[in-house]
């Protein structure tokens, strides 16, 4: 083990070139990223939604949710083409609409959101490119 | 055997205090960042169940039951309406706790576990109505496909509600505070995963026609 001042040849752990190293390294992360003001969890950067405005997204959600579903009646009234697409769409917009809102994705550290858009995107395209590989169609 | 401090290309020691809350550069706890690192994961782990459940599910020449014979959409829909409103209790829950309103903490905390065992004993029926009508896991590569799906959801779902239910227990017993509100926030975060999830199994599995 080493100790300030008489660190070994090859040590790092707490010598005084290391901590220079680590406050040059602080220096490149904005301040605001370092500290959450009173109020706020860490990691987030404005304040939640209010209760009410939880509450309007979750009446937006079910209303969806109920078109979606009558939508999903009008099989052979409409082309499947139409009909699929539209479908995804309004999955997409409640997917938004809860990972945004509920998940805070709007609110937090913009680093939450691409963590969650490289997973959401990766998925979608692997598979995609995997289904159409398969000759898989809806 | 190499420790950390002989090792050349070691990172620096972060001082102490930084360790005390498990801070990391980013402004967030440890905590939240891993459980995003997590869901990204996990968005990859469905993905690949979903696209298998795509691949296998009209295949020519299965035997059994096929979609079409099986889905009841108006009750597959009030246990996906039950499943987003266990979301709206989950952020009640924590929009309380950072109040610091305990009492409607624990409510809605309850109220959305409540809603998953809810949600939970809807897919018991729906599987056991299933399998009476003659799907079971083994019937046919739909059959599989979707009782992996489906119950891999519904895992998920379970240990979100054990999940919800020990942090229940825990403000009972008065362990939890306002200062645990991070803690509710990234079980919350688990909780509307799985409902993001169910929205795009519901639409794809049950609503897409064949």
């Amino acid at each position: 083990m080493s100790t300030e001042g008489t660190a070994a040849p090859g040590t790092v752990a707490t010598t005084a070139s290391s901590e220079t190293e680590l406050e040059r390294f602080e220096d490149l992360v904005p301040d605001a990223a370092l500290r959450h003001a009173p109020g706020l969890l860490p990691g987030e950067l404005k304040e939640h939604p209010d209760p009410l405005q939880y509450v309007i997204v979750a009446v937006v959600l079910v209303v969806i949710t109920g078109i979606e579903i009558g939508t999903s009646y009008l099989e052979g009234s409409i082309p499947n083409g139409l009909l699929i697409g539209l479908l995804l769409v309004m999955a997409f917009v409640k997917f938004f609409l809860v990972a945004s809102w509920f998940m805070h994705l709007r609110t937090d550290q913009p680093v939450f959101r691409r963590f969650f858009i490289i997973g959401s995107i990766a998925a979608v395209l692997l598979y995609a490119a995997v289904l159409l590989m398969l000759h898989v169609s809806f | 055997m190499t420790t950390v401090e002989e090792r050349p290309d070691a990172l620096p020691a972060a001082p102490e205090a930084a360790h005390a809350d498990h801070a990391t550069h980013t402004g967030s706890t440890n905590a939240k960042l891993a459980m995003w690192l997590f869901l990204s994961s996990d968005c990859l782990f469905f993905g690949a169940f979903i696209s298998t459940f795509l691949l296998y599910r009209d295949r020519p020449g299965q035997t059994g039951p096929t979609p079409s014979d099986l889905f009841n959409i108006p009750f597959t829909s009030i246990t996906s309406f039950i499943l987003l409103m266990s979301s709206l209790t989950m952020v009640l829950a924590l929009a309380a706790i950072q109040r610091g309103d305990m009492r409607r903490f624990r409510i809605w905390l309850i109220a959305t576990a409540l809603f998953g065992v809810t949600f939970i004993g809807g897919q018991i029926f729906e599987f056991t109505e299933f399998s009476r009508q003659g799907l079971n896991i083994d019937t046919s590569l739909f059959g599989s496909s979707f009782f992996v799906l489906t119950g891999l959801h519904g895992t998920h779902v379970v240990i979100g509600i054990i999940w919800l239910m020990s942090l229940w227990g825990l403000s009972m017993q008065e362990h939890m505070g306002q200062g645990d509100a991070e803690r509710v926030e990234i079980a919350g975060l688990y909780w509307h995963f799985v409902d993001v999830v169910w929205i795009v199994i519901f639409t794809v599995v049950y609503l897409v026609p064949n």
